[in-house]
């Protein structure tokens, strides 16, 4: 099997910007892209958003980012063999999902800080895997049941179908403003009816 | 602002209570000064309507930092407000309190859940001896409702149905809500066969063409805010009718913590910390009215103590923060494989749920071994995918590329949520009093919480599991994850409702009460509360609605004494 390109971040250029200043560490190699020198240890946790973040135009999370390349290229391999592309339906990656994992146990909130070691551990051992050996691991991981997949799986799931490509791929067709809101159609009004006709209850059309 | 000084009334808060106080004194011809702890916002230009997760930090979800997600319209609060602590005494049970800083208050992202108390949660204890009744039965507020229904905007109109203790609003008070939705149709059926009613719910949505209003767009969320003003907000409906009499002045990041009274004993004005810049400020006016919400309200009056009141004002008898209540909380969600792969649908709805089902049991409370009922409040649909989307599938199951994409389309929109909002009766374990040690940042003493449920609210949250697991069933569902059925430990924590109220009770005399029927201190006739604190039952039904109600009779009874000069 071939090298996969690598994954490249999706950020703009001001985020890019903002975390060089933050990280210092990092080193910025064209618009878009940044890459991670080694974290000096010890530091305290970063600032969340704060109570009074803009909403209509939110600003990018302002936590440093803590996936080292090699950590973030196993997240989009591995949030690829969940959700590959698939007809129209882009690939987690081209979602910019490892981003979002990247993004997610950074955050410096418990839900997230709960979620950090178990993916951090589990992206380091699938990044020791040669490329050649990833399938097999991934394989081996989504029929064990793991912990760190499932959890992974969870949030790729969640970081997928909460975008527009996500909503068009499960069928979520609303968020757009309506002169009224009719009910039902007729059709699943009559499904309905043979379904609770199946549980012995009245329908719904009478 | 000197200039204007003394107002003629000095306004706390500007939620429901405080808002509807200043739309209403304001219109009357009083100059009001209108005293907002948080900062100014504005919904037009402030409100996320159609952002999707994509667009937010961590997708949306709620951190501590803003609890009910990202995109929730509360500014600088939640269940903790940096640099105003309060605590919970040792040996309580749990509580927790959600305070927001921002003009409008909790108004600004609520449930819109606008149902009337009946004439049963008047007079509870004329029922069956417990709780307390109050000094005003339903056909005193009645009238109010009437106007506030109108007013605001409220949905759910239906033929009568005479159900008990839930009262059908007069013709012309609310406009037809939204259709059910297809999960709203399926679950009728389920209840229909308990031989229980669903109507029509009450929200504040204008959902038919109305004066001077926007009319709902069937999309975003309500609790987001509405920058068109198509939902109940003090913001959009109540604060700038009052601005536009020029009799309104609006200071905002004022945290009023006493109230300053004169020789004679009369409030003359309040005082406040300015949380910017942490300046003193005091203010005059000829009558205030406290409506900071139920917890803030009774702190500013134990905070305010002189010679006649060293326990707090209007507190002789040690009555202010007693009696403070809550709802009873829970929920069960289901998933039904009879809902699966249903035809796409638009199912955003009007924000509030479009149906519902009110309490059913008031004839069979002996049987069923507690006092007082609960609604239910249910949720679903093929609503905007979150980051809890997995949760669709069975925790058990890995499935990976086109068979999970093919699983999670197929289960989309076939969860239910079940919550039930209940009736809690006062207990004396439940009080708020001032922390003898803690103090926030600018030195004002904060409140401690007491907190116990009793048997009585313990005993329904058992029920409420039962029937939801009944319903579940009875549509061939499945409950997700645990479900815990000792109420005592399924039970919502205090003040998890957010639907603190009582803490200031209004009643027929000052022996039993801090307040009188409108709202006016017996201690102190130019003072004047109108938030949840005069609640004297908690009723299953949200509170705001009756907030809102009294707040409006109260303002006019106090501008009535005002033009008699009777203040």
């Amino acid at each position: 099997m071939s090298e996969p390109t690598p994954y490249v971040r999706k950020i703009d250029r001001r985020t890019a910007l903002a975390w060089i200043g933050v990280v210092g560490a990092a080193t910025a190699v064209g618009a878009g892209v940044v890459v991670y020198g080694p974290r000096v240890g010890g530091e305290a946790e970063a600032k969340g958003y704060g109570t009074d973040p803009k909403l209509v135009a939110p600003e990018k999370a302002p936590w440093p980012r803590l996936l080292s390349d090699d950590e973030l290229q196993a997240a989009a391999v591995l949030a690829d063999f969940i959700l590959p592309a698939s007809g129209a339906a882009p690939a987690a990656s081209a979602l910019g999902v490892p981003d979002f994992i990247d993004e997610w146990i950074s955050a410096p909130y418990p839900d997230q800080l709960k979620d950090r070691p178990v993916i951090r551990d589990g992206l380091k051992a699938l990044a020791r895997k040669s490329p050649a050996e990833r399938p097999k691991a991934m394989a081996a991981l989504q029929a064990g049941g793991d912990a760190f997949f499932k959890r992974f799986r969870a949030l790729t799931i969640g970081a997928y179908y909460t975008t527009e490509e996500g909503f068009k791929d499960i069928g979520y067709i609303g968020n757009i403003a309506r002169e009224a809101d009719e009910g039902p159609s007729a059709e699943v009004k009559a499904a309905l009816d043979v379904r609770l006709a199946k549980l012995g209850l009245k329908g719904v059309s009478a | 602002m000197a200039g204007a000084e003394p107002y003629d009334v000095i306004v706390v808060g500007s939620g429901a209570g405080g808002g509807m106080s200043a739309y209403h004194l304001t219109r009357s011809g009083l100059k009001v000064l209108m005293l907002e702890a948080g900062r100014n916002y504005d919904p037009v230009t402030e409100t996320p309507m159609f952002n999707i997760p994509a667009e937010a930090p961590l997708r949306g979800v709620g951190t501590p930092d803003k609890p009910f997600g990202f995109y929730d319209a509360t500014v600088d609060g939640g269940w903790e407000v940096p640099n105003e602590p309060y605590t919970v005494a040792e040996g309580s049970e749990p509580f927790t309190w959600w305070r927001p800083r921002m003009l409008g208050g909790r108004t600004n992202h609520w449930g819109r859940i606008s149902l009337r108390f009946g004439p049963l949660d008047f007079k509870p204890r004329s029922r069956d001896g417990l709780g307390y009744d109050w000094p005003i039965t339903y056909d005193d507020l009645a009238p109010w409702y009437d106007r506030t229904e109108k007013l605001i905007g409220v949905s759910g109109a239906a033929p009568p149905r005479g159900l008990t203790n839930t009262p059908d609003s007069p013709p012309g008070c609310l406009m037809e809500s939204a259709p059910p939705r297809a999960f709203e149709l399926f679950y009728a059926a389920a209840f229909e066969a308990m031989g229980i009613p669903v109507v029509p719910m009450h929200g504040a949505v204008v959902t038919q063409k109305m004066e001077g209003r926007n009319t709902c767009i069937f999309a975003t969320p309500c609790g987001r805010g509405c920058s068109i003003g198509a939902n109940f907000q003090s913001t959009t409906v109540l604060i700038p009718p009052a601005l536009a009499t020029r009799n309104l002045t609006v200071t905002t990041n004022a945290l009023v913590y006493q109230v300053d009274l004169d020789k004679a004993g009369k409030a003359k004005g309040v005082t406040y910390v300015d949380r910017v810049t942490g300046e003193h400020h005091t203010v005059t006016g000829k009558a205030v009215v406290l409506a900071a919400g139920s917890g803030e309200t009774a702190r500013i009056l134990l905070n305010s103590k002189s010679p006649k009141f060293p326990d707090g004002l209007c507190n002789t008898h040690g009555m202010v923060g007693r009696y403070l209540m809550d709802s009873v909380g829970l929920g069960v969600a289901g998933q039904f494989p009879a809902l699966e792969g249903l035809p796409p649908t638009n199912d955003d709805g009007q924000g509030t749920q479009h149906t519902y089902v009110p309490w059913w049991g008031y004839d069979q409370h002996k049987e069923l071994g507690f006092p007082r009922g609960y609604h239910i409040e249910i949720n679903g649909g093929r609503r905007m995918p979150s980051m809890g989307l997995a949760g669709l599938l069975p925790d058990d199951e890995t499935s990976v590329g086109d068979d999970l994409r093919a699983r999670l389309r197929q289960r989309f929109g076939s969860v239910i949520g079940f919550d039930g909002r209940g009736e809690m009766i006062p207990n004396d374990d439940c009080y708020c009093e001032l922390d003898p040690k803690v103090k926030d940042k600018w030195g004002i003493p904060v409140l401690r919480f007491h907190w116990k449920w009793g048997e009585h609210e313990t005993r329904q949250a058992a029920h409420m599991v039962t029937t939801f697991l009944e319903v579940i069933d009875r549509l061939g569902g499945k409950p997700i994850g645990k479900v815990e059925r000792d109420g005592r430990r399924a039970i919502s924590k205090g003040g998890e409702m957010i639907h603190e109220v009582g803490t200031v009770r209004m009643g027929a005399s000052d022996a039993d009460s801090v307040v009188n029927q409108y709202g006016q201190a017996w201690a102190v006739p130019n003072l004047f509360v109108t938030d949840g604190a005069v609640l004297v039952s908690s009723p299953d039904k949200n509170p705001t609605l009756s907030i809102l109600a009294l707040a409006w009779r109260s303002s006019d009874h106090l501008a009535t004494l005002a033009k008699q000069g009777a203040l």
